[in-house]
């Protein structure tokens, strides 16, 4: 059932200045019943947007590494604006880069923005977007990935899983313990440039290599469905944890094809060592290592609680370049 | 495209009637690209027609008995023992209920976590229709109105020494669980032949390629016995147990208990009318 249309005196977005951010800071423009739109990014503002809105629209540069600037943004435009709403998107996109600064826009922004949304005036909602990644897949659990499904919480798990579960699991524990309504939206992998997709980055070379004998099933996303999710989150009926599923679901040699790539399997111990030196020499951001087990096992993230909650469902397919 | 996508399609524009009739009648979720989220095709279930056709047909030269068991639509879960060293058994189970069962239908067989994990294998199966064996897989199975193929006996079934043919082992209880949770009813299956079909006289704790052990056997490939597949009449467990008892560890195994008897008066009879191993 798809929630009511009420109306939002003011939405903020963090992130604004990738992808998805800005497609989504567009959407809420495009829609009547939001009023102002506050949209954060790490950008100068005339790098950051390519468009303007006279009336609905600031953008501030923030650095969310800054809890002190976090609170000015908050307690001053934020609450002057009568922001009801903030919507997380502001997360690491790359796999390659680690460390300190990494984990603080990670995991600790998160942490400060809920914790000071939680005595805010005007906002009442907070929204992550999560991803797919925290997830475990392996050969002995279930290939449709429910929101109880296993959390990556191996101790060898690279820090951008590590940083995206620690993120989504506080956001998690303050559910019910804060005045706040908490939405956490597992996003699947957006097949798009900064998104944090290693889909993405793994298909930007002519072969593609996967591991021999093995083909599994993945699920993917298109931006503007991951948009869809992020708006129906802002008005959902209660607050949760929700898978969102891209209505795309396939082999992974079926991804490549679509891609326009060619696909060549090889023994799989090669892999690691062969993606390393791409990301080495050429710069990519494609860790085989990290997902060395969705390479071999299906996982599918199932939508059904997000379709039957918050009314969402995927309708716009990955446009397929190949 | 994969090699398996390629073959599959050949395989599945080569499918003569009826089988190609039977096929597009065949019901299954498509998530999209084709594929069902676990990754069954049916150009892969066309592949799988055509492989274990001469094992079919002429080297086991299955015979099915009570076929029409098999209900026509909704959750079903369907048990057999387990035997024979290689998994010919659960192919020709797979094969014969996707070549007689009427309306058509695609048996789902849940196998053994090791199996996912084995390269080509793995992936071959999930094409025609295997899922690996977790709870949550067999439950989303079950709610879409799927029919999963079990085996209670597990790799210890498979990998029975050969003195103790026809013996049931240890009778694992999830199928049963999962019935009385989703109002399933559990249709029982005797597999006589298999059990001969390749003697197995020891095995070593070897691992290779995902599979738990190495057997030592008296042939180094099945014999050509012959099958008989008896299916029971339906075991109305959505009528015998509410779905809240699937929690009761007592009711559960009394119903395990209950489908067990069934397969093995199935082997019973099956044994008792056969002419011979072979004949």
């Amino acid at each position: 059932m798809n929630p009511p249309a009420a109306g939002l005196k003011g939405v903020l977005i963090t992130g604004v200045d990738t992808p998805l951010g800005e497609s989504l800071a567009r959407s809420l423009l495009a829609d009547a019943s939001v009023g102002q739109v506050l949209a954060i990014g790490a950008r100068p503002p005339e790098e950051a947007l390519p468009f303007s809105h006279a009336n609905r629209l600031t953008y501030i540069q923030i650095d969310l590494l800054k809890e002190r600037r976090i609170k000015e943004l908050l307690f001053g435009p934020a609450r002057d604006l009568g922001v009801e709403v903030v919507i997380h998107t502001a997360l690491s996109a790359s796999a390659t880069e680690e460390g300190k600064r990494v984990h603080a826009l990670n995991v600790d922004a998160t942490r400060s923005l809920l914790k000071l949304c939680e005595r805010h005036p005007t906002i009442h909602r907070f929204v992550l977007r999560s991803s797919s990644d925290v997830y475990q897949v392996q050969a002995d659990l279930p290939v449709l990935i429910a929101e109880d499904h296993p959390l990556n919480l191996s101790p060898g798990a690279p820090q951008f899983v590590r940083d995206r579960v620690e993120a989504d699991l506080h956001a998690c524990v303050h559910m019910g313990l804060s005045r706040l309504q908490i939405v956490v939206l597992r996003c699947a992998e957006i097949l798009s440039p900064g998104t944090g997709s290693q889909m993405f980055d793994y298909l930007q070379s002519p072969i593609c290599f996967r591991p021999m004998g093995f083909d599994p099933m993945i699920n993917v996303i298109s931006l503007k469905d991951a948009v869809r999710a992020l708006e129906a989150a802002t008005r959902a009926p209660e607050q949760g944890v929700y898978n969102v599923p891209g209505a795309d679901t396939l082999p992974l040699s079926e991804t490549i094809r679509r891609w326009g790539r060619l696909a060549i399997g090889l023994p799989g111990a090669w892999l690691t060592p062969l993606y390393r030196w791409r990301q080495r020499f050429r710069g990519h951001d494609f860790r085989y290592g990290m997902n060395r087990r969705r390479f071999h096992y299906s996982g599918v993230l199932d939508g059904r609680r997000a379709r039957e909650v918050l009314g969402f469902t995927p309708q716009n397919a990955v446009d397929w370049p190949g | 495209m994969s090699l398996l996508s390629i073959v599959s399609r050949a395989a599945s524009a080569g499918l003569k009637e009826p089988h190609r009739g039977r096929l597009k009648r065949m019901v299954y979720h498509d998530a999209g690209h084709g594929y069902d989220p676990f990754g069954l095709h049916p150009d892969a279930v066309a592949l799988g027609i055509r492989i274990t056709a001469p094992l079919y047909e002429r080297y086991f030269r299955v015979q099915t008995h009570g076929i029409e068991n098999i209900p026509a639509k909704g959750p079903a879960v369907i048990v057999a023992n387990h035997s024979g060293t290689v998994p010919t058994d659960a192919m020709m189970l797979w094969a014969d209920i996707v070549r007689n069962s009427d309306p058509p239908r695609i048996p789902r067989p849940v196998a053994d976590h090791f199996v996912p994990m084995m390269p080509v294998i793995g992936t071959l199966f999930a094409r025609g229709g295997m899922v690996g064996g977790s709870l949550g897989n067999a439950r989303v199975l079950l709610e879409n109105g799927d029919m999963i193929l079990v085996f209670p006996e597990g790799v210890p079934g498979i990998s029975k020494h050969f003195r103790d043919r026809y013996h049931l082992t240890d009778w694992r209880v999830g199928h049963v669980e999962l019935a009385i949770r989703h109002g399933a009813p559990v249709i029982p299956v005797g597999i006589v032949g298999a059990e001969e079909q390749m003697p197995q006289i020891g095995k070593l704790n070897v691992k290779l390629f995902g599979a738990p052990f190495l057997p030592i056997t008296l042939t180094p490939l099945p014999l050509p016995v012959r099958y008989h597949i008896l299916y029971g009449p339906p075991i109305p467990i959505p009528e015998l147990y509410r779905p809240d008892q699937a929690d009761d560890p007592g009711v559960v195994r009394e119903a395990a208990a209950r489908t067990r008897a069934a397969v093995e008066a199935l082997l019973q009879k099956g044994l008792a009318d056969r002419k011979g191993v072979f004949v």
